[in-house]
Parts: C-alpha cells; sequence; structure tokens
C-alpha cells in the first residue's frame, strides 16, 4: 500500500512553496549559487514527478553532499560554527528535495522548513522579517494541511484559511508562553554570526574612521530617560577612552581599563536612563558622565566607563544612572596612570611640543592652560569639515598649524597631545554626542553619525574634566547636530542618499521615519528585550513574587484557565436535541454503533429501516414499530400543529433495545455493507 | 381516488415497458403541475411518453414539432384577413391545447422556444396586441435531444429553470427490450389507450397535492439540500428559490403515488435527480451538461434525517 503512496502534484506544488518562502530570508546572506542550487533541485524533483527523470542514485547523493560541504566550506572557511551550521542545514533541506519518495519525506521537508525559518531569526530579529516568517509560518502550516487534501480535491485557498485558523488558535498559548516561559540559558554557547561587518566605534581612532562613522546614517542605539531629555550640548555618551597615541592613530591602553573602578565623589542630580544598543560583536556600551549600574553583565572600568563584560552578541538593554556633576578620581594619579596618560611618541611634532611649552610658559596653571588652549582653537581661523586636507608625518603639527580643518578626531587628538607635550595628563573619550529626540517615545535616538571624540584632562583636585574642542570650532555641532554643523558644506550623509536621516527636513517622511523607529524601539524594548531580567520584573509587579515554585503554579492555573474551557467546549456531549424523537434517534443509533451498523450519512429513515430489517431479521417487528412510530411523529405532524406526545416512541424504542443483540451477527457482514 | 392513480401509471407502464420510474416521476410532475422536460437520444420513447400522457389524463392534446425554420406564430397563431366579417380574424396556434407537446424543442431557434416558454410561465400569450388565456390545466411536455447532438440550440438556464422536472429515460432492460421486439407494445398499443383519468378527477388530485403534510424536519431537509448547492465550491451556483418550491411540490406527489398523507425524505430522495440536475451545473464543467452527479452527491452527502 505504502508503495503506491506517492506524493502528488498539488503537494509537489505546496512543498516548493513553503520551501521557497523559508528560504527566501536566508538567500541575500548567501551566495548566488546557492540559489541557483534550490532551482537544480527543484527542476530535477519536477520532472522526476514528470517521469522524465529518475531519482539520483546513491553515488549522485554522495557527490552532491561532498559538493554542497566543500562549497560551504570554501565560503564560510569552515564547516564549524553557526554560519557554517545553518548554511549547511539549508542546502541539505534543499537537498532533500531529491530523495523525497513518500508522504514521510515531505513531512519531513515541512519539519525542516519550521526549522529554517528559526534559523533566521539567529541573523536578524527586526519586525519585518517577524511578519515576514508568521507569513512562512502560515505557509508551512498550509502546506502541512494541503499535503492532507485528497489528490485532486485540492484547494489552496482552503488549505490556506485552515492553516489561518490553526496558527490563530495558537496565539494564545503563544502570548502565555512568552510571557511566562523561563528564559533559559544556552545549554551551550553559540557565537554569534560573525561574519557581517557592523559599522560602530572601534577600538583605535584614527580621523580616517571617525570620518568614516559619520557618513552612515545607521542606528548606534536608543536611550530613553526617566525624567525629561537633557539638553543637546550635554549628551556625551562615553563609549571608551584612547590613552595609547602611536604619532597617528589613538587606541586604548590596557593600563587604563583596569577593572578596578578608582575612587570619585558623586555629585549632582541622578539622570537615570535605559539603552538598547543593537548586537556590535563589540564590549561597548554607552553611558554619561559619572555612571554607575546594578546591571551585572557591565563593568565601570578604571577610566569611568560602562562595558559588557561580554562581546555584545545580541541586542542589549540595561539602566544606568549618572551624576553628571561627579569628580571623577579628584585625589591622585597613580604613577602608572600619570605615565599612561602623558605618554608621546619620541620625536613627532616638534612644533606642537613648542606650542605646548610656550604655552606653559604663560600658564603655569594646569586649569589655566587648558582653558588657554580652547581659546586658541576658539581665536584661530579653525574649520569644521568632514573633508579635510589629507595629513602627513607629524599629523598634529600639519593641522594645528597649517591646515586647520578637520573634525572632533583631529580636534581632540591635537588637544590631547598639546596638553601632554604641556605635562597634563589627559586623554582621548570616543563615544557619541547629542541625539535626536524621537517625540513619540520620548527617548533618544543616536545615529552612527553622532560619533564623536573630546578631550579629558586631570587636574589636581578636580579630577578628570572633559573638555571639547569641537565646542569652540563649531559649537552647532554640539547644540544642534552634525546635520547643521556640515549644512554649508552639505557633506552629511553625502554618500548614503537614502538614509532616511538625511531627509529630517521633510515633515511626513521624518514623521514616518520616526514612526518606524519608535516602533522598532518598543519593539526591541518589549519583545526583544523580554529577557530573564524583565521577565522577573514582570513577576513582581503582575504576581508579586520572583519566586519560580510560585511562578510555576501561576502558570499551570493560566494555562489551564485557558485550557479548560477548550476542554469542555470539545469533550462536550453530544448536543441533546429538543424533540423526543430525535433523542430516541440518537439513542437508537448509538446503541446500533456498538454493532457496527450506521447509517450512511443521506440514508432516508426508511431506507435505514430496511437495511436493518436485512441485517437483523429477528428483530424486524420491533424495528417496524420504532421506525412507523418515528416516522409519524417526524413526517406526518404539519409544521404548525402541536407536538404529539412521545410515549408510544419511547415504548418502541425501550422494546427495540431490549431485544437487540450484543454483537452483530456475524451471518451477514460481508454482504451488508456494499451500497443498497 | 388512490386507484385511479395507479391505474393511469399501469396503462403507461403498458406502452412504454420497463420504464416505471421514470413514469412515475412523470405523473407527479403533472400532478405538482409542473412542466417536464424529457431528454434523450433520438428513438428512445420520448414521444410515445408524451403522447401517452395525453391520453391518459384525458388532455386535449396537441404536438407541435420544433424545427430550426419554426416561426413564433407558427406556435401561438396568427390573425388572417376575413372576407366576410372584414376584419382580422385570430387563428388560435398549436398551443391553446391542455396538453402541448413540444417535440425536440432544442431544434428550434432561442425565438421559437421564448414563445412557448414565454406562454409556460405566464399562462397567457399575447398576439396582435391581444392577450388571449391559456386554458386550464394547462401543460407542456417538451422532448429534447441532448446538446452534444447536431443542430440543437441549448435552452438557457432561465429557461430550465421553467421546468418542473427534467427526465431521461436510458435504454430498455434486455427484457422489455424483447417484449418489444416480439411486437404487441409500442406505437401501436398507444392507439388502444383509454383515458383513465377526467379532468375533473385531475385537477382535484392537484388541488390534493398542497395538502400532502410536509413537516418541519422535511423542510429542514429540503433546507439542507439547498443549503449545500448555495455553499458548495462543486456547484457553479446554488438553487432557486423556485428550484426549493418545485422538490418540495415534486415530494408532496411523489408522497402521494405513494399513498401516503405525508412526505418522508426518501420521497425527495425520489424526485431530487429529476428536479435538480437540471438546475445545477458543476463548478468544474463549463459546457453545462447537468449536474446529475452533483444530484447524487447530494444525495449521498446531506444528512437525510
Amino acid at each position: 500500500m505504502t508503495s503506491y503512496a506517492l506524493i502528488p502534484r498539488n503537494s509537489l506544488v505546496w512543498l516548493l512553496t513553503a520551501q521557497v518562502v523559508a528560504l527566501a530570508p536566508h538567500l541575500p546572506r548567501l551566495p548566488v549559487w546557492v540559489a541557483a542550487l534550490w532551482l537544480g533541485c527543484a527542476l530535477w524533483r519536477v520532472q522526476i514527478q514528470r517521469m522524465r527523470w529518475p531519482y539520483p542514485g546513491f553515488l549522485v547523493r554522495v557527490l552532491a553532499l561532498v559538493l554542497v560541504t566543500t562549497g560551504v566550506f570554501l565560503v564560510q572557511g569552515t564547516l564549524i560554527g553557526l554560519d557554517a551550521a545553518v548554511m549547511l542545514l539549508l542546502m541539505l533541506f534543499m537537498l532533500k528535495l531529491l530523495e523525497m519518495r513518500k508522504p514521510r519525506d515531505a513531512l519531513v521537508v515541512i519539519y525542516l522548513g519550521f526549522f529554517i525559518v528559526a534559523a533566521a531569526f539567529l541573523f536578524d530579529q527586526g519586525i519585518p522579517l517577524a511578519l515576514f516568517q508568521c507569513f512562512s509560518l502560515l505557509v508551512l502550516v498550509a502546506a502541512l494541511v494541503g499535503l492532507q487534501q485528497t489528490p485532486g480535491r485540492n484547494d489552496p485557498a482552503r488549505a490556506m484559511r485552515t492553516g489561518g485558523i490553526l496558527l490563530m488558535q495558537a496565539v494564545p498559548l503563544m502570548v502565555v508562553l512568552f510571557v511566562l516561559f523561563p528564559r533559559l540559558g544556552p545549554l551551550w554557547s553559540v557565537n554569534a554570526p560573525g561574519n557581517q561587518a557592523r559599522t560602530g566605534l572601534a577600538e583605535s581612532m584614527a580621523p580616517a574612521d571617525v570620518a568614516e562613522l559619520a557618513r552612515s546614517g545607521e542606528l548606534a542605539f536608543r536611550a530613553a530617560f526617566d525624567d525629561a531629555v537633557p539638553a543637546q550640548p550635554q549628551l556625551y555618551w562615553r563609549a571608551m577612552t584612547l590613552s595609547r597615541f602611536d604619532g597617528r592613530t589613538w587606541s586604548r591602553s590596557r593600563f587604563t581599563t583596569a577593572a578596578a573602578p578608582p575612587e570619585w565623589q558623586p555629585r549632582g542630580e541622578p539622570i537615570g536612563y535605559r539603552v538598547i544598543a543593537p548586537a556590535s560583536n563589540q564590549p561597548w556600551v554607552f553611558s554619561l558622565r559619572g555612571a554607575s549600574t546594578e546591571d551585572e553583565r557591565l563593568l565601570l572600568t578604571g577610566d569611568f566607563v560602562l562595558q559588557a563584560r561580554q562581546p555584545l552578541g545580541r541586542a542589549i538593554s540595561y539602566v544606568a544612572s549618572s551624576r553628571m556633576d561627579s569628580l571623577l578620581q579628584p585625589q591622585e594619579l597613580d604613577p602608572l596612570q600619570e605615565r599612561v596618560n602623558l605618554q608621546l611618541p619620541e620625536g613627532s611634532d616638534p612644533r606642537s611640543r613648542a606650542f605646548a611649552a610656550q604655552l606653559r610658559q604663560s600658564h603655569p596653571e594646569d586649569a589655566d592652560l587648558v582653558l588657554a588652549l580652547l581659546g586658541h582653537f576658539n581665536r584661530e581661523p579653525f574649520h569644521y569639515t568632514l573633508r579635510p586636507t589629507p595629513l602627513g608625518l607629524h599629523s598634529n603639527d600639519e593641522f594645528l598649524f597649517d591646515s586647520r580643518r578637520g573634525f572632533c578626531a583631529h580636534f581632540a587628538g591635537a588637544m590631547t597631545f598639546v596638553l601632554r607635550a604641556a605635562g597634563i595628563p589627559a586623554r582621548v573619550v570616543a563615544g557619541y554626542q547629542g541625539g535626536e529626540i524621537n517625540p513619540r517615545g520620548n527617548y533618544v535616538l543616536v545615529h552612527q553619525f553622532d560619533a564623536h571624540a573630546w578631550v579629558e584632562a586631570w587636574l589636581p583636585g578636580q579630577g578628570w574634566v572633559s573638555v571639547d574642542p569641537t565646542f569652540q570650532v563649531a559649537p552647532e555641532r554640539i547644540e544642534r547636530g552634525l546635520q547643521d554643523a556640515l549644512s554649508e558644506e552639505g557633506s552629511f550623509l553625502e554618500n548614503s542618499p537614502l538614509a532616511a536621516a538625511r531627509y529630517r527636513d521633510i515633515g511626513w517622511l521624518n514623521n514616518t521615519r520616526l514612526f518606524w523607529d519608535d516602533l522598532n524601539y518598543q519593539w526591541q524594548l518589549r519583545v526583544l528585550g523580554y529577557q530573564s531580567e524583565r521577565q522577573l520584573e514582570f513577576f513582581r509587579r503582575w504576581l508579586g513574587t520572583a519566586d519560580w515554585q510560585r511562578i510555576g503554579l501561576i502558570s499551570l492555573g493560566v494555562l489551564l484557565l485557558f485550557m479548560l474551557p477548550m476542554a469542555l467546549w470539545i469533550l462536550r456531549p453530544a448536543r441533546q436535541p429538543r424533540d423526543p424523537q430525535q433523542r430516541a434517534w440518537q439513542t437508537l443509533n448509538r446503541r446500533l454503533a456498538r454493532l457496527q451498523l450506521q447509517a450512511k450519512t443521506g440514508e432516508g429513515p426508511r431506507h435505514w429501516q430496511q437495511r436493518l430489517e436485512q441485517i437483523l431479521p429477528g428483530q424486524k417487528a420491533e424495528l417496524a414499530a420504532f421506525f412507523a412510530e418515528y416516522i409519524r411523529l417526524s413526517y406526518a405532524t404539519a409544521p404548525a400543529a402541536a407536538t404529539p406526545a412521545a410515549t408510544q416512541l419511547n415504548l418502541a424504542l425501550r422494546n427495540l433495545l431490549r431485544v437487540l443483540p450484543r454483537t452483530r451477527p456475524r451471518r451477514s457482514i460481508t454482504s451488508l455493507d456494499l451500497p443498497g | 381516488m388512490k386507484d385511479v392513480l395507479s391505474n393511469a401509471t399501469d396503462a403507461i407502464n403498458q406502452v412504454l415497458l420497463g420504464k416505471q420510474h421514470a413514469v412515475k416521476l412523470a405523473v407527479a410532475c403533472i400532478l405538482a403541475r409542473g412542466h417536464l422536460l424529457i431528454e434523450d437520444l433520438p428513438g428512445m420513447g420520448k414521444t410515445t411518453l408524451s403522447q401517452a400522457l395525453a391520453r391518459v389524463m384525458g388532455l386535449s392534446y396537441q404536438r407541435i414539432q420544433f424545427t430550426s425554420d419554426l416561426l413564433p406564430g407558427d406556435i401561438l397563431g396568427t390573425s388572417v384577413f376575413d372576407r366576410d366579417s372584414g376584419g382580422f380574424v385570430f387563428h388560435p396556434g398549436p398551443i391553446f391545447a391542455e396538453l402541448v407537446l413540444a417535440d425536440e424543442i432544442n431544434r428550434a431557434t432561442p425565438k421559437s422556444q421564448s414563445a412557448l416558454l414565454e406562454a409556460m410561465e405566464e399562462g397567457q400569450v399575447t398576439v396582435d396586441g391581444a392577450t388571449r388565456p391559456l386554458p386550464e390545466p394547462f401543460f407542456v411536455i417538451a422532448t429534447q435531444n441532448p446538446a452534444s447532438q447536431g443542430g440543437t440550440f441549448a435552452l438557457p438556464e432561465s429557461q430550465l429553470d421553467r421546468f418542473l422536472m427534467r427526465l431521461s429515460l436510458g435504454y430498455p432492460t434486455p427484457a422489455a427490450e424483447k417484449t418489444l421486439l416480439l411486437g404487441g407494445t409500442g406505437r401501436a398499443r398507444l392507439d388502444d389507450l383509454k383515458p383513465v383519468l377526467t379532468r375533473a378527477q385531475l385537477q382535484a388530485l392537484q388541488a390534493a397535492v398542497p395538502q400532502v403534510t410536509a413537516s418541519e424536519a422535511i423542510i429542514d431537509y429540503i433546507l439542507r439540500l439547498v443549503t449545500r448547492t448555495r455553499e458548495s465550491h462543486l456547484c457553479a451556483w446554488g438553487l432557486s428559490p423556485r428550484g426549493s418550491l418545485g422538490l418540495l411540490a415534486a415530494a408532496r406527489a411523489w408522497a402521494m403515488l405513494e399513498h401516503r398523507a405525508y412526505v418522508i425524505p426518501e420521497d425527495v430522495q425520489a424526485v431530487l435527480p429529476a428536479v435538480v440536475s437540471h438546475r445545477l451545473r458543476a463548478s468544474e464543467d463549463p459546457a453545462g451538461h447537468g449536474g446529475g452527479s452533483l444530484a447524487q452527491r447530494l444525495l449521498n452527502e446531506v444528512p437525510a434525517v
């Protein structure tokens, strides 16, 4: 029997459709030959269906496996790891078409499809993908339904409808599980997909890198404040400090990032905020000056920067609070830190060093010197531009005294250099400045082009003080953002003509962009960000407890609350009809069903009676009495007339039930089921 | 009264051998005041059946042979100038009879067909601006060849719907055909048929049909059947209310022929194929050769109780 149960044509159409839909989100990440492979497999399978081509033999299949594995190895460079594993899975999913003989194999393909739908979320968790995957689920379920339809009587619309109804029925359960199911840590550690280059801060700062960032309209992170959003010039988002200078590039120093948080004196009103940052595969997180957090995934490093303990393999959401007027390390700098923050490469930038010495002479006080240097930036004809003149060997010299054109990285680097040369410990702080307030969600939207670098100088008694030479040159950059600072030059996002942030001046477009971003923000916060921490918070708030035992009991209760009515509905007894003759009819038929006797759907009472009389000749008289009474009651009464009493009928029924045999008489079994 | 009905069907059965069911349906159709369409291949006894019906029922009888050049005037009648009276005098056409046999109706053009079909619906004809009532009772028995035959103009759905039943006779059984070949039946005996019913008797019987009890249970069954045709994706369209009324009337007539004063589901099932199959069309059948299989599915799939 099974050998004849081949996959019917309509099922194949369903399978191919489901495969395309399940594969679609993966294809853009993969080389083109993957799509070609699918087309090849599909064509072969169709030709098999048309009996043009045979099923591939053992050798061909082994060859295909080897080729595919080699292909994955060539593309990914490995067979181990998430990217390679998912790619291999996709390939095998396609190849499965070629050994799909029986309906069971088709089921395997569909189940694999579900797995592949889930796998897409390893790479992207955005709203568009989530919506598309809902559609994929619908198609897969519809394909499952379609596989069960009889060949020749397939109806795609009906399969879709049934699939949709099934999915809708699953929604309440999904919501309950989403809210209540414990967020277990992964059983084994899966490295986040790594092959995608992400824009973002790097561990070192060469001016060109910052310029690169300033051209990106991508989102860096979002921050929601508990109270009012501070003024733009206060939003200096610290990501890291850069203390090492090799003559060209500022980079992090291992010494300053020592995990021991040095002493500091909190001052000023605490500002609470929540930051939601997308996955970056970097440990940088973003905080305002004087930050502290209770989040265990973060730590405060020696340079007063919050940092994640693990690189951010996926989006993170954390709460921090900042006291912006705090004194950071006011007492003293230990010798090692002092050395690190005064370090300069041998022999570079002689003119800058001379300038520092000159400043030192006129300003013996450190604080005066810093102010004088800022004044220098303010006074001299420096120009803020994203198209600086290329700099040569002594980059700081050329910048400070020749070109005088540059952006934050140049200004911060040069100022730090001069300060150090004058004997004041200083370092570059890299991060983001400002951000766009989304009035819809009352949060700040920080883009990559908000990347910024400024200076931190250590003054005795005051500790680390932040100063920003860029503010002296281009205050509009700090007060209103990059776009205004570049309005003359027109270089804002000049390489991404489609970046939505470019078109802030177009009202409706901007509103749409902000709305979409708010939607994404809420999605990040409430759906993706609903991890163990927020789950516990939710439990504490709504259930009054975070005790897993009690939560388990409560979930069980909720589940029962859902399931019990459903179970009662499904298991409800067959509805008792109102008229007595229908009740008697059902009683009789239930009793007859035990003898494997069942009226056909379209069988009228008279025909049923005749058939029964043949099967049960011994009970002919009782049968006739019952049916005569039944027909009289059901059909001989005009619609308007009063319903006659059913005493006779019930009597006839009792008589009939009494004489019916316990088992079906054997003699007639073979001949009876033939349609009469 | 009931014996009269049995006698009538018996008499026809003597002429048309081995077609008891079709004959009974035809009689039921007349009792339910419905027009009858008999569709079958040439030579299957369509005309014999209709002539036998007319004779047995004791009705005045006219036969119109439909051909492709038949004009409406040939059916309804024409006004002719009369020299004596100096005016036009209406000469009634063959339609002015109690029972009209429209033979091979689908060989005529749609124009002539509709002249007949209008008369069927209205019970009157309008010629030269004057409306003339048709006799009472008035029946049309039409015969037609299957649409696949050459030289036919298929009746549109709107006109098919006016026939209460469509019957198909089918080949006779070998036994019946043997008797036929041995002689002694068929056309020869048609002439010997005597009217079994009088006009008054027929009208009394017809008046008694609506008195047959149709209980709520049976009305519900008919509703289930009709609803199924309207909701099923197999049917291109569902039954009209005229169809459900016709189904009930035919089932009542059938119950009467079964000598019963109430309708049971088996009565509905007996008349259902004849009443609905020409009103339905399968979705997958654009040519529309009838819904015979649809009727069968209705019988099998709609719960009778």
